[in-house]
């Protein structure tokens, strides 16, 4: 019974996808039951022929993942999840797999609609946890003794998808594919990394600059920042960028120094991007800062308000960071 | 202003202790049975007794391997604290000593600092043991720099701030250059029994059981550590013998609590008053009692910090500091009272 | 009995005790004086076996040893007062190497009790020893002395800070002790007050011995004037008693 269900489901997707060949002929078949057979051989043969990787295939449970360095194995398709990370949230709901959510950590907020919860994604609470019933975790490796978590939730038969951050924008495609096969939602996952990729490769074409921006990404108004080896670093690396803070990157080996006011100013950034916009600072704030004037990101009025979240998750969301990259640097 | 006279009757000792025991059986069992989870009461009862249980196989992981334990080892930290808070109090002749005097809780933080900074995602395993060696390591070093006047109370107590003050800047820096781990140490640092498991309760229990062994037996001995070093001699007592052994036992104690749960402060100040405030008694044959009456506490503060905000948890040092600070206040009313 | 023989004891180089000989038979009454600094508590100090000596100290021949407590009590000038001590807990202290736990306790308390009542503090055993008077103090430093039930009992000072009242008694109480066979050192100031009820005085200046006799002889020999660096004037009263007053020399500030 089971078997019939995603073989027929399979056969579905695959239809929708092959809608845009017009294959007409395939319409026709659908209503002949008893060449249900027939269509079947073809299935099998034009995924091989046109999809020669199983990117696409429905996920097979039992499943074994490994995430982050450690091994899940998921019975069933999950269809209880619990999210402690916000970028996971986002990224279930943009593959489709909303309806499995059962609940968030109070810090997912993306979707609007997201059932949030009062869960901790820092400090997880193994017994509030279990109290919810779920059939899968996501929990991030850098939250509180992640992995004791893991072991507790795991001795109580609750499959646990450890996390990392993203260092990188293939890190995220790579999240969002393994969130896919976990949730057998592959090819809503596939499509969602591709439109990425396209939106990602016209965003930069468009933007090929012939001279170097120097920018400086500000994290606070103590001037810390974020360094090229930072998941956001990348991002500007992407677009050709020069990061000011570069060369204080041997002082934090996360990739977040704190930069001297006197540095900063005599680095004359062209660009300057409030991370912090969301705790109140704004153009108006940066050029009334003493010393700052002679700055020319200051002088030119290219300074960039951010909006809260984006830059700092990853997930779909990332290329409208993109977006805004773009716009300030036209 | 009419001088009170004030009459004094030291309760009973074993009744106390008595008392006590009970008190902390009786808060042990309503701590395993409040959570998110809600388990049948007799199931638990009959899960305790070993008989066949009512409840489900989940329900029974949760109760043997996650809250047990933890309710095990707040137990063993609470006693752990209050216990070496006394006796530092005493050989300090301080009632505001607290454990992690002499630089303990310094080198404690600097050991976790090191360890979450070096070993990547597989620090939780040696976390525990980095931190004890720093706690310990500290409290050498305080001796160490205290050099010929490490009997005196006062040079010792010196010495250990330059010492802790030389870990806590040592262990900035790292945080400053490792911008990574500052949320894993100051979540650290806050005090936690999120998540305990049967091997950290054994060695903790190991430590800390034979370190209050050690106190308890020598308890009638600590109060000659109050009176001048004459006439402790003029008892029977080797003041700077029974110091060293005051202070390392306690010592021990406070470093194999401090690297299971973090820092978890105003236990070690705040029990030793309140339970000579009920007993009456001075000395330290009340040691027992304090470590009873510790470990109840602290059980009862991590029922509130996974209760009181649930789902969230609050981390404990805030329930012992919200306990603590009033009563902190209470204690100065006391004493500016009694001295007027 | 206590031999002392040949005993020394130096600090940094300085010699504060410098072979001091000399015996102490049990259940006499012995009185230390001398000027400040002459070494008189560093004498009991060594006795309590507190500094490294050289020479020897024997009690009953047995040369100082751990568990003297049993046998040697000590009543400080200066004691150390914990907080939140009750009187009796104070006393108690007295006994804390001696009893064990279970039946020697109760002993050791039924013991405590007894010394309570026999010095007349059974009133204020509830009360804090951080608020009773001088006085007061004193007799609860001496029962906690008494509960150790002790041989010799040596005594720093035990009426300095005394009004004239509180120092017959005390020094009654301690007579009262030696009638029942203590050995009793003291060392005092007032040589006055001590050639009233020690049989015999030695005059300690500069970490020796300089006069040891009867309470008579040490009073009535020419050097003692030497002893204190001092003009002094001895009389003798009708009615027996001899005084000792310091001459006062206008102008004399050092």
């Amino acid at each position: 019974m089971r078997g019939e269900d995603s073989h027929l489901g399979e056969f579905l997707r695959f239809r929708e996808t092959l809608f845009l060949r017009g294959t007409t002929e395939l319409k026709k078949l659908l209503r002949a039951k008893a060449l249900i057979s027939a269509v079947f051989a073809t299935f099998i043969i034009s995924n091989i022929i046109l999809f020669p990787t199983s990117a696409n295939a429905a996920s097979k449970y039992p499943l074994v993942i490994t995430s982050a360095g450690f091994q899940a194995k998921i019975n069933e398709k999950p269809t209880r999840i619990i999210s402690l990370s916000p970028s996971s949230t986002e990224i279930l709901f943009a593959i489709g797999a909303g309806k499995q959510v059962l609940a968030v950590d109070d810090n997912s907020n993306y979707p609007l609609n997201v059932p949030k919860s009062q869960l901790s994604g820092f400090t997880p609470n193994i017994e509030a946890i279990v109290a919810l019933n779920p059939d899968l975790v996501i929990l991030q490796i850098d939250s509180a003794k992640s992995k004791s978590v893991r072991d507790s939730l795991t001795k109580l038969r609750i499959p646990v998808v450890m996390e990392k951050s993203a260092a990188k924008i293939s890190d995220t495609y790579n999240e969002i594919e393994l969130l896919g096969k976990v949730t057998d939602r592959s090819s809503a996952a596939k499509s969602l990394t591709t439109s990425m990729k396209k939106r990602i490769t016209t965003i930069l074409s468009a933007s090929a600059k012939k001279e170097r921006y120097r920018f400086f990404h500000e994290l606070d108004n103590t001037l810390y920042s974020a360094t090229s080896k930072t998941f956001i670093g990348n991002v500007y690396k992407d677009f050709g960028l020069t990061n000011v803070a570069d060369a204080a990157s041997s002082s934090d080996s996360a990739g977040y120094p704190q930069l001297s006011a006197e540095y900063l100013i005599k680095s004359n950034p062209q660009i300057i991007f409030l991370a912090d916009a969301q705790y109140g600072e704004t153009a108006a704030t940066v050029k009334a800062r003493q010393g700052w004037q002679g700055i020319d990101a200051v002088t030119n009025s290219k300074i960039v308000e951010l909006p809260a979240d984006i830059p700092s998750r990853w997930g779909p969301r990332i290329v409208d960071f993109y977006e805004i990259v773009a716009k300030a640097i036209k | 202003m009419k001088l009170e006279m004030q009459q004094i009757k030291p309760v009973w000792r074993w009744q106390v202790n008595a008392v006590f025991g009970l008190a902390l059986i009786v808060v042990s069992v309503v701590a395993i049975s409040i959570g998110p989870v809600s388990l049948n009461f007799n199931g638990i009862i009959s899960t305790m007794l070993g008989r066949d249980s009512l409840l489900t196989d989940q329900e029974r992981t949760l109760l043997l391997e996650i809250r047990l334990p933890r309710v095990a080892l707040a137990a063993l930290v609470g006693a752990a604290l209050a216990t070496s808070g006394a006796v530092y109090q005493t050989v300090f002749r301080n009632p505001l000593a607290d454990p992690y005097l002499l630089g303990a809780a310094a080198g404690a933080g600097l050991g976790a600092t090191i360890a979450i900074t070096n070993t990547g995602k597989s620090f939780s395993v040696v976390l525990p043991l980095f931190a004890f060696l720093g706690g310990v390591l500290a409290v050498l070093a305080t001796f160490l720099v205290a050099g010929k006047f490490y009997t005196d109370p006062s040079s010792l107590l010196l010495s250990g701030i330059a010492v802790g003050s030389f870990a806590t800047a040592i262990q900035t820096f790292l945080q400053q250059k490792n911008s990574a781990v500052l949320r894993p140490v100051y979540s650290w640092i806050l005090g936690e029994l999120t998540v305990a498991d049967w091997e950290s309760v054994k060695w903790a229990a190991i430590y800390i059981i034979f370190a209050l062994g050690v106190l308890v037996k020598i308890s009638k001995l600590l109060d000659g550590l109050m009176l001048s070093d004459e006439e402790a001699f003029s008892l029977g007592i080797s003041p700077n013998r029974i110091r060293m052994i005051a202070v390392g036992a306690a010592t021990l104690a406070t470093a194999t609590a401090v690297s299971v749960s973090g820092l978890i402060g105003f236990v070690g100040i705040v029990v030793p008053h309140i339970v000579r405030g009920i007993t009456k008694k001075a000395t330290n044959r009340a040691l027992l009692s304090i470590a009873l009456f510790g470990a109840a506490f602290l059980v009862l503060a991590d029922l509130g910090a996974r209760t009181l905000i649930a789902p969230a948890e609050l981390p404990i040092g805030v329930i012992t500091a919200f306990i603590g600070a009033p009563f902190f206040l209470f204690i100065l009313k006391a004493k500016r009272g009694r001295s007027q | 009995m206590i031999k002392v023989e040949n005993l020394s004891v130096s600090y940094s180089d300085k010699d504060v005790l410098n072979s001091i000989t000399l015996e102490i038979p049990d259940g006499s009454w012995t009185c230390i004086v001398g000027p400040n600094g002459a070494g008189k508590t560093t004498f009991l100090m060594a006795l309590l076996g507190m500094n490294a000596y050289s020479g020897s100290i024997k009690f009953n021949g047995r040369e100082v040893f751990k568990d003297m407590h049993r046998n040697v009590a000590f009543v400080p000038q200066r004691p150390q007062i914990p907080l939140g001590m009750t009187v009796r807990e104070y006393v108690g202290l007295g006994r804390s190497k001696i009893d064990g736990w279970g039946r020697e306790r109760r002993i050791g308390r039924a013991k405590i009790y007894q010394t309570l009542e026999e010095t007349q503090l059974i009133g204020m055993q509830n009360q804090l020893v951080t608020q009773i008077s001088g006085g007061e103090l004193q007799r609860v430093l001496i029962a906690r002395a008494l509960v150790q039930e002790p041989e010799i009992m040596l005594l720093d000072e035990p009426t300095s800070a005394l009004d004239l009242h509180h120092q017959i008694t005390t020094l009654n109480q301690i007579e009262i002790l030696k009638d029942k066979g203590v050995t009793i050192v003291s060392t005092m100031h007032d040589i006055t007050l001590g050639a009233m009820y020690a049989e015999r005085i030695i005059v300690m200046q500069n970490g020796k011995v300089l006069l040891d006799g009867s309470a008579a002889e040490v009073i009535h020999s020419n050097e003692l004037k030497s002893a204190f660096d001092h003009g002094i004037s001895v009389h003798t009263l009708k009615d027996g008693h001899t005084v000792i007053t310091a001459n006062k020399i206008r102008n004399e500030v050092i």
